[in-house]
């Protein structure tokens, strides 16, 4: 009998040793990829150890967020695709969603909870969510990112300039880049008024000049949200503007330099009075990098008074990819970490700009200069193109501006010979 | 009489192939002279081999005749479409042509300046031990790293490159930032990266000249010149093959320095078939036309070894 007693404690105690891993086995785990390190203010909350507490505890799971490195992040999310092991999240660069969804790589956002989104954010956000007819692929983040003017409050004091009035239109801005270069003894620039991007990757050459292609009238393609097939529309009269304004400003006025680091970096050294680009990376360094320097933001300037001005609008977003495990739950989440209430928290932790409409009337983004600045500049934002053939596209373009502004061609033959590339790019890639 | 057989033969050359009734002494062969064993010693190798290398290989080479949707598992079958695209495809010619020009720059111009350090380095050097350290580091580095650093030495208005050129009054070069010069300074990156390697092999194969060579040549009046030319050279013909053959199949796969200094710019002058086969797949997801590009870039560079092997032969010597 006393065999008997020992051993069914014996088996009792094993299988309550049984019992205690299989229930956290139960526990279904979520995995969310993002890029590591500061290329995007609206990944900055991922690595936050209790982020997803509440969630996990509602919906009993566990959701694990992994910092992915950017350069190789998208092979690593089509691979992971491929062999079927990818994330259930995907936070991901907008630019990616053509050839995400050329491969119908990603699922789209359920058609009431896409209208509902819509209505509640706030018109710049709707921009980068709607790719045509209220479909949506994901949530954009919070704190997108816009290119904005930048320029050097302490500059324009010392060239005489009134430094809280940034130019408003081209002639201007050439008039006030002129004004703020400096050379030394022998002539050479040691500080451009206006700082360019015209080496590395044809798509940053572009991102950095968009407000002024677009802004002049130009496109990269002509139907923005069409995945398939359209035309180049950037060989005209506003492509040709865009791409001489910076060459009369290299050659003719000598007020910038194909000599000068990248225009964030030099702005931020204090040898460039003025730049165009990511404003939300200019707000994150600024403090590290030049705590001293005083500096405003405002819209890029348009061809003549008048005209509406144009600014690339862009930054990641949330999407659930189509082969992820657990998508229910994805959507889930998601929807939760986007909520109007963790849109306040999060970008009143992070200082970035919310998305949704109320939000904008709750301190501290009603008052709070930075956050207004950029308020007045989301009007003017336009997402990238869907089209499949971007990637192309921004490729011939890229080469198109360092063609012409390098004087390897004139800017009609560097953008004809752009068109011809860029049209075979989209024609390859509606195949 | 077991040393008469041909060894590569697993059964003795005066019998027939092993029949069906043969099979256990051919066994019985195999595990006496311990071939079997050898087999199994190198099988987990040759299995790692022929799942990472030969398989994505014979993969690449199917996919280039197809275009391939790799997600919606779509293949469709399209002959040689990809290779008629490849032709009229700019960006790919331009990537064939910088190709060639990096790989018949950096491959001979590595090679001698290695040689001329190791000659160097073969005397009694003071410091010698630190200086070929010193030279090997850049191979050590990783190149990503060491182009990053590079690419603020070649900044035109900041860079040292440029301050030093004033200092010797030679204007200004814009580098990295012409498409002029752009190729030609990430051939000189590469030469400082793969100096060190190419210097150490040849010290190498210096060390295993024998010194009677040398001494037999100066007691019958060679000087140092012409022992070099008449004795070093010759002798050092298969690491030369050596390091022509491996340093050229390297310089055609280049891709790091490219993609970190100028990433293939200015205007597509940098260019190179690995850089635009990576984006055709990972940017355009066009994998069949980047299996395509892959498939080119074989036959290249196995037409050019074998040829670089059939006339580095000539130059062979034994000693």
């Amino acid at each position: 009998m006393k065999r008997l007693a020992a051993f069914s404690a014996a088996l009792a105690v094993l299988a309550v040793g049984a019992a205690v891993p299989s229930a956290s086995w139960a526990q279904t785990k979520i995995t969310l990829w993002y890029p590591a390190g500061d290329i995007t203010a609206g990944a900055s909350h991922f690595a936050e150890k209790d982020l997803w507490a509440e969630f996990e505890k509602k919906h009993n799971v566990k959701v694990e967020a992994v910092a992915l490195d950017y350069e190789t992040m998208q092979q690593k999310i089509f691979a992971a695709a491929a062999g079927k092991t990818i994330a259930d999240i995907l936070f991901i660069d907008n630019s990616w969603l053509p050839g995400f969804l050329k491969e119908e790589m990603v699922e789209p956002v359920a058609d009431q909870k896409a209208k509902a989104w819509l209505a509640a954010v706030s018109p710049e956000i709707k921009e980068l969510s709607d790719y045509g007819s209220g479909r949506m692929w994901g949530y954009p983040q919070y704190g997108i990112d816009i290119y904005g003017l930048t320029w050097n409050k302490d500059h324009f004091k010392e060239a005489g300039l009134d430094p809280e009035k940034p130019p408003k239109t081209w002639p201007e801005f050439r008039e006030y880049a002129k004004k703020l270069t400096k050379r030394d003894a022998q002539g050479n620039i040691t500080r451009v008024g206006y700082a360019i991007r015209h080496v590395g990757h044809p798509h940053g050459v572009v991102h950095k000049h968009f407000w002024a292609l677009y802004g002049a009238g130009a496109a990269l393609v002509d139907n923005p949200l069409a995945l398939r097939g359209g035309k180049a529309a950037f060989n005209n009269a506003g492509g040709k503007a865009a791409l001489q304004l910076v060459l009369d400003m290299l050659d003719t006025d000598k007020s910038t330099s194909l000599n000068f680091p990248d225009p964030r970096a030099a702005f931020l050294k204090g040898i460039a009075s003025m730049q165009i680009s990511e404003t939300v990376s200019i707000h994150a360094r600024q403090p590290k990098e030049a705590p001293e320097l005083k500096w405003g933001l405002a819209l890029p300037p348009v061809p003549k008074a008048g005209d509406k001005p144009v600014s690339l609008l862009g930054g990641w977003m949330y999407a659930v990819p189509k082969q992820a495990k657990n998508k229910a739950l994805a959507w889930e989440a998601i929807e939760w970490i986007n909520s109007p209430e963790k849109d306040f928290e999060l970008c009143k932790k992070y200082d970035a700009t919310p998305r949704y409409k109320v939000n904008w009337d709750k301190e501290p983004f009603k008052s709070d200069p930075y956050d207004q600045a950029l308020k007045l500049i989301y009007p003017a934002g336009k997402n990238l193109p869907l089209n499949l053939g971007l990637n192309g596209v921004m490729d011939a373009m890229g080469g198109a501006i360092q063609k012409a502004w390098h004087h390897e061609a004139t800017v009609d033959q560097a953008l004809a010979d752009a068109e011809q590339a860029a049209n075979k790019a989209i024609a390859d890639a509606a195949k | 009489m077991a040393d008469q057989r041909d060894r590569s033969r697993p059964w003795p050359r005066s019998s027939p192939r092993p029949g069906p009734r043969s099979w256990r002494r051919w066994w019985a062969h195999l595990r006496a002279r311990h071939v079997l064993h050898a087999y199994l010693f190198i099988a987990p190798v040759l299995l790692l081999f022929g799942l990472f290398r030969v398989v994505p290989s014979v993969q690449t080479l199917i996919y280039s005749v197809y275009r391939v949707e790799l997600l919606r598992g779509r293949f469709t079958f399209i002959g040689l479409e990809n290779f008629r695209d490849l032709l009229a495809d700019a960006a790919f010619r331009t990537g064939v042509v910088n190709t060639l020009i990096y790989v018949l720059t950096i491959v001979p111009v590595s090679a001698a300046f290695g040689l001329g350090l190791a000659v160097l380095f073969d005397q009694r050097l003071r410091f010698g031990e630190l200086l070929k350290a010193v030279y090997f580091a850049p191979m050590v580095t990783s190149t990503a790293a060491a182009a990053m650093v590079w690419w603020w030495l070649y900044n035109p208005q900041f860079g040292l490159f440029n301050v030093l050129l004033r200092l010797v009054r030679v204007p200004d070069q814009p580098w990295l930032m012409s498409s002029h010069t752009a190729l030609l300074s990430i051939i000189i990156f590469s030469v400082w990266k793969n100096l060190g390697y190419n210097m150490i092999i040849y010290l190498a194969g210096l060390q295993a000249i024998p010194a009677s060579f040398h001494e037999a040549a100066t007691i019958d009046g060679a000087g140092p010149v012409a022992r070099f030319w008449r004795i070093t050279l010759p002798l050092l013909a298969p690491t030369t093959t050596f390091l022509l053959i491996y340093n050229g199949i390297l310089a055609f796969q280049v891709f790091d320095q490219v993609y970190v200094l100028t990433g293939g710019g200015p205007a597509g002058a940098t260019n190179v078939v690995v850089l635009d086969l990576y984006r055709q797949a990972f940017e355009r997801y066009r994998f069949g036309y980047a299996a395509a590009e892959a498939t080119v870039l074989f036959v290249l560079i196995l037409g050019v070894t074998v040829v670089q092997h059939l006339y580095s032969r000539r130059f062979e010597v034994a000693y």
